[in-house]
């Protein structure tokens, strides 16, 4: 009990500081890749200070949906972050529900989002809110795919067994049904995360808006609830997909020094994907929204085929 | 090195390779972009060439290189580079609308891949443990549902251009069964289908031009009109 | 008024008392009277105890409710046919005896046509009714059918001669006679195709009665392919097992897609049902095909996720029905677009609705995600342990039921976003006003039992032991729960677990983190009301607010396959196109089902019965010499065999 709550407040401490540090990085490398000087990695750690000290306006057509909202956002999102093996692989709370679990629990995050969306009476708030569903909703055959992939390999849907059975075999991630479920949920993150062929974290134009357009009367300290929120489940899903299909470097115990190398391992990782995920954001345009779900239809027979491959290569 | 003469650490890279393969003919069915298109099939056709290599080099078939060396400059050179040059010339770059819309038809090829793996499930008999018949077995797989979803597209798509293209991925499907069943058939053969590809895809290409001068337009459907 | 109710409720509580009893010891045990006989087997007290609890709540409810009918109506009569429909709901489930078990099914029939038609001023309303009664003897047809065919070949009409008889039947007898109660049952069950009858009859329905044939009246369908299934036919071969799985799929996707774009509060409800029957379906089927292969561990799992689901859509959905009552009760309308800002003047009623809602889109930690998570796990399982071609469909299964829960979610985001928050969209909705405390007291108790169910899961696995003895032979609960019964397992050692009650506190938990985390920093800020940004326009009014319509538009474009949505927009102008004075918009969806399947057959059958209608003569002698050569004919064939 005691080492459950030593390791759940260790994962805890490393959520906070790392996931606004990856979203950070993202940003830089996105701003010197487009030849802009852009912020420095720690501006959202700035930013989240700032928010925290200003005042806040709740509109005045709120309800208490409202002002739940950030709470859950942040509750759900930390409560995955602590259930996923970041760098050991056993998990603080993998017990309390694996991959399933992590899938519901964003949706719930999701839902009261949504809801605070249209809480406001904004017509921006209920546009975000409808596209988000919709995107989510076609996003979630996909990766339910590809999760049924990883988890028939490792023959569990919890995070730990998984990751264990991962690192046992470190060589996997060569396979075709490995790499084919890694696509599929690489689109999907994409999708969630809000990044840029599906959606655009820089904009807030209205034609392009999805997840800003939810959160738009939001300020304060409650924007910097819903934005850590934000940030700790990408962080999260990156997690997931560097750990589960490139499980080196996870230490298999809880020692100072097996956390230290598998931080530095871990971060290595975070960094590699961050890299390609600014790649495609630099690459592409956004798609119309009618496109997305063509993108998603490719990720979920990505998806598929990776399960095909599972039998029969 | 040991691995680098191990038959089976070469049969991973083909398995991988060929689901790769399998992945672009997919990507090609959501494609609307006609260069996009050809660029993929390159892309393929240099992926079957470096599998015909490898499996040359891992079961000593050496006439396979020449297939390698020929799939390389024709399907991933010359054709291509034709193909582009047609679709410049007739200035049309994109596919307005297959006749199945973009997201159905990447689930029907999704489906057609399952049929594929259906149908070389049929051809396979466990008790043949060799390398060679699991190798067999894996690519067929692909080979066939190359060959159908090359098939589909040829279907769902109007301009002549996709047509010529989607028969190009059928042969593909084509060449990779031949390849890895059989590590190849007959050298006069195999020179034979290349020349009759490259025939058709010249013969086509004119006849595509001609399409689109007669009708300013690659609409096959159009060519209805020709009935008296 | 108050004494009938009261009445009710006696009825509910001793049924309550009496199946709590029966369950928990689970024995069958028979009752002759005169004829018919019925048996208290674990799987009828299962559904009688889902009866008792949402009658309960329900009858609570209906208190207050019944108030807003009292003077104009006959609540008598109303009491007296929701009280046959529990009876024969009762006798439904316990009946040992197939004639039995007709009568009371045909009871339960007029008894629901009845309640649906109470509220006959409007013609809708008597539509919907009829239809109901016709869908519903189409069915009854095929049991009847499908009865005689089996009793005949057993020899005898008791369940229990089917039972012992159902190895002496050739697969061919078997498979027909799983095909007609499929068919039968289904129709009850608001399956896909035979589902029409559903969103046009429960919305019409007053909602107390709403709540009760979506949370049980449909569930006799699924008690009826249970009891078909396990108890009257030997395992039933795969391709059965198959059929179910795939028309659970088909009314999941269908149901819930349809839900999305219906601007009726009470008809998405009733289509959401329909989704619900589906997912409850699928778990069946993957029971029935993980028994075909003879793998009764993963048959459990599946079959407690069908059973679990089949109690949790029972509270939820009755929850959800009473809230929509309330709702439409304190603002006149079904309509979502004409409600809104409910959640200021009816909070207890939001709150209500919001737990189903959570519930509902299967969303942790409450009732429905635990059933989901185990039809997960099940499917899961499915994949790795079934042979080839087979497996490809549990994968495909389980990302559609993801997508269904996905689209779930929407859904009731929109219902719930649309209805109850933001600003009122009517004059009704602004002068609503909070119900009556009986209305809220049953509401409070199903969303209570919503998040009991969820929170307490693993406590509650003993309950389906006798269950999953009776139908597989197998013990689960021993197996499913893990790490001091904290935990629900996926029934494999190593498999994968789930604690609600744990993720539950720990959400409060971390919530509390966060507020400490606000309380410490927020030093210098303050908390503001100030209006919403309106874009620059002169105050937000219900005109700038998203419309449910709108909320679905999206989703409609993306599945315009399925929709195929007609749309049509009339603009007037005087001096540019861009100016317009009017506009007028116009949008719908092509209902595929009643267009291209039902209206051909209405045709047809038109057709044939025009063609009857030479017969129909008029004259008396005519009639007789009809009779007379039937007669004749009869007398002929009984001399022959």
């Amino acid at each position: 009990m005691t080492e459950m709550l030593v390791k759940s407040g260790v994962q805890l401490v490393l959520l906070l500081l790392v996931a606004p540090l990856i979203s950070g990085i993202v940003k830089t490398l996105k701003a010197r890749l487009q030849t802009r000087r852009g912020p420095d990695v720690f501006q959202p750690y700035r930013d989240l200070f700032k928010l925290m000290r200003k005042g806040m306006v709740i509109p005045d057509t709120a309800s208490w949906i409202f002002s739940v909202t950030p709470y859950i956002v942040f509750a759900t999102a930390t409560l995955v972050g602590l259930m996923i093996p970041m760098t050991a692989t056993d998990a603080p709370l993998s017990l309390f529900g694996g991959v399933l679990a992590v899938v519901y629990l964003l949706a719930l995050g999701r839902f009261f989002l949504a809801l605070a969306g249209l809480d406001t009476g904004s017509s921006f708030g209920g546009l975000g809110s409808s596209r988000e569903m919709t995107i989510s909703a076609i996003a979630e055959p996909a990766m339910m795919l590809a999760i049924f992939t990883v988890a028939l390999g490792a023959n569990s849907t919890n995070l730990s067994e998984m990751a264990q059975a991962a690192v046992s075999q470190s060589w996997k991630f060569l396979e075709p049904s490995q790499m084919l479920a890694f696509a599929a949920l690489f689109v999907v993150l994409i999708a969630e995360t809000g990044r840029i062929p599906v959606d655009n974290q820089a904009t807030h134009l209205e034609l392009t808006m999805i997840h800003e357009a939810m959160i738009l009367e939001y300020s304060g300290p409650y924007l910097a609830l819903i934005e850590l929120g934000a940030w700790i489940k990408q962080l999260v899903l990156m997690t997931l997909l560097v750990n589960t299909f490139f499980p080196f470097g996870l230490s298999s115990d809880w020692t100072v020094a097996g956390l230290g190398m598998g931080l530095v391992v871990y971060l290595g990782k975070l960094l590699g994907l961050a890299c390609f995920i600014v790649m495609v954001e630099t690459t592409n345009a956004k798609m119309r929204l009618f496109r997305v779900p063509e993108l998603l239809a490719v990720a979920f027979i990505l998806g598929a085929l990776a399960l095909i491959s599972t039998f029969l290569f | 090195m040991s691995f680098i003469h191990d038959p089976e650490f070469g049969n991973r890279i083909i398995t991988l390779m060929a689901a790769l393969v399998l992945v672009l003919q997919i990507a090609t069915a959501g494609q609307r972009w006609l260069i996009s298109t050809i660029r993929l099939f390159a892309l393929q056709s240099f992926l079957l060439a470096s599998i015909a290599g490898i499996i040359a080099y891992f079961n000593q078939a050496s006439h396979l290189y020449v297939a390698a060396l020929l799939t390389l400059i024709l399907k991933a050179w010359l054709l291509p580079l034709l193909l582009e040059r047609l679709v410049e010339k007739v200035g049309i770059r994109q596919e307005i609308e297959p006749l199945i819309n973009v997201p159905l038809s990447i689930l029907i090829s999704g489906c057609l891949t399952l049929v594929g793996y259906v149908v070389a499930e049929s051809f396979y008999h466990p008790e043949e443990t060799s390398v060679r018949a699991a190798l067999g077995h894996n690519t067929l797989a692909v080979a066939i549902s190359l060959f159908l979803i090359g098939f589909f597209t040829m279907l769902n798509r109007r301009k002549a251009v996709t047509q010529v293209l989607g028969l190009l991925f059928l042969e593909n499907g084509l060449f990779l069964a031949a390849i890895s069943l059989t590590y190849g058939m007959p050298m006069v053969v195999e020179l034979g289908i290349f020349f009759d590809v490259l025939v058709a895809v010249m013969v086509l290409g004119i006849l595509v031009f001609r399409i689109s001068e007669t009708f300013d337009s690659m609409d096959v459907s159009k060519l209805r009109k020709l009935r008296g | 008024m108050a004494s009938l109710g009261a009445l009710l409720e006696g009825i509910a509580s001793l049924a309550v008392i009496l199946d709590a009893r029966e369950t928990f010891i689970a024995i069958p045990s028979g009752l002759a009277l005169v004829q018919y006989t019925f048996r208290l087997d674990p799987i009828a007290c299962y559904f009688n105890l889902a009866l008792a609890v949402v009658t309960l709540a329900i009858s609570i409810y209906s208190f207050g409710y019944l108030d807003g009918f009292a003077p104009q109506k006959p609540l008598g009569v109303f009491c007296f046919f929701y009280a046959l429909l529990l009876i024969s709901l009762t006798v439904v489930f316990t009946a040992a005896n197939a004639l039995l078990f007709l009568i009371a099914w045909e009871m339960m029939a007029v008894a629901a046509y009845f309640l649906v038609s109470f509220d006959h001023e409007k013609t809708e309303n008597r539509r919907a009714g009829l239809l109901f009664l016709v869908m519903s003897h189409v069915g009854t047809g095929a049991l009847i059918l499908a009865f005689l065919l089996l009793g005949t070949w057993a020899g005898g009409f008791d369940f229990a001669t089917f039972h012992l008889a159902r190895h002496s039947l050739t697969p061919l007898r078997q498979g027909t006679l799983f095909l007609l109660f499929f068919f039968g049952f289904g129709v009850k069950a608001g399956m896909v195709p035979v589902h029409i009858w559903l969103p046009a009859a429960h919305p019409a329905a007053p909602s107390n009665v709403s709540a009760l044939m979506s949370a049980i009246v449909i569930k006799t369908g699924i008690y009826g392919i249970i009891r078909v299934s396990f108890d009257f036919l030997e395992t039933p071969p795969l391709w059965a097992g198959l059929l179910v799985l795939f028309a659970g799929i088909a009314s999941a996707i269908l149901g819930v897609l349809y839900a999305l774009i219906e601007p009726d509060l009470k008809r998405m409800l009733a289509y959401s049902t329909i989704e619900n029957a589906g997912i409850i379906l699928m778990a069946l089927g993957a029971t029935l095909v993980f028994q075909s292969y003879g793998r009764p561990m993963l048959a459990g799992v599946a079959l407690i996720a069908c059973l679990f689901h089949i109690f949790n859509h029972a509270v939820f959905k009755a929850l959800l029905f009473l809230s929509a009552g309330a709702v439409v009760h304190a603002t006149g309308t079904r309509n979502m677009e004409r409600m809104g800002g409910l959640i200021r003047p009816m909070p207890l009623t939001a709150l209500c609705f919001l737990i189903g809602a959570i519930a509902i889109s299967g969303l942790p930690p409450l009732n429905g995600f635990v059933s989901e998570w185990l039809a997960y796990q099940a499917l899961l399982g499915g994949f790795g342990s079934t042979p080839s071609l087979t497996r490809m469909v549990f994968p495909v299964a389980g990302s559609l039921l993801a997508l269904t829960g996905a689209l779930a979610a929407a859904c009731f985001v929109r219902a719930f976003g649309i209805g109850f928050l933001a600003l009122p969209r009517s004059s009704q909705a602004t002068q609503a006003h909070e119900v009556h405390v009986s209305m809220l007291a049953g509401m409070g108790f199903l969303a209570a039992l919503c998040a009991g169910l969820g929170l307490g899961a693993n406590l509650l696995l003993p309950i389906f032991d006798p269950l999953t003895v009776a139908l597989l032979g197998v013990q689960m609960s021993g197996n499913l729960t893990m790490a001091g019964g904290i935990a629900l397992s996926s029934g494999s050692p190593r498999g994968g677990t789930v604690a609600p009650a744990a993720l539950a506190g720990l959400l409060v938990l971390l919530s509390l983190l966060a507020g400490v985390l606000l309380a410490t920093w927020w030093r210098r800020g303050r908390r503001v009301q100030g209006p919403t940004w309106d874009c620059g326009l002169p105050g937000l009014t219900e005109y700038n607010e998203y419309t449910a319509t709108a909320f679905s538009k999206p989703l409609r474009m993306i599945f315009a396959v399925l929709y195929q949505p007609r749309r049509e927009i009339l603009a007037e102008f005087e001096v540019s196109a861009y100016y317009p004075t009017s506009v007028r918009f116009e949008t719908e969806v092509d209902p595929a089902f009643e267009t291209h399947l039902y209206s051909p057959l209405k045709d047809w059958i038109i057709a044939r019965a025009n063609w009857l209608r030479t017969m129909q003569t008029g004259s008396i002698h005519a009639y007789l010499a009809y009779i007379f050569v039937t007669l004749i004919l009869l007398l002929l064939f009984g001399v022959r065999s």
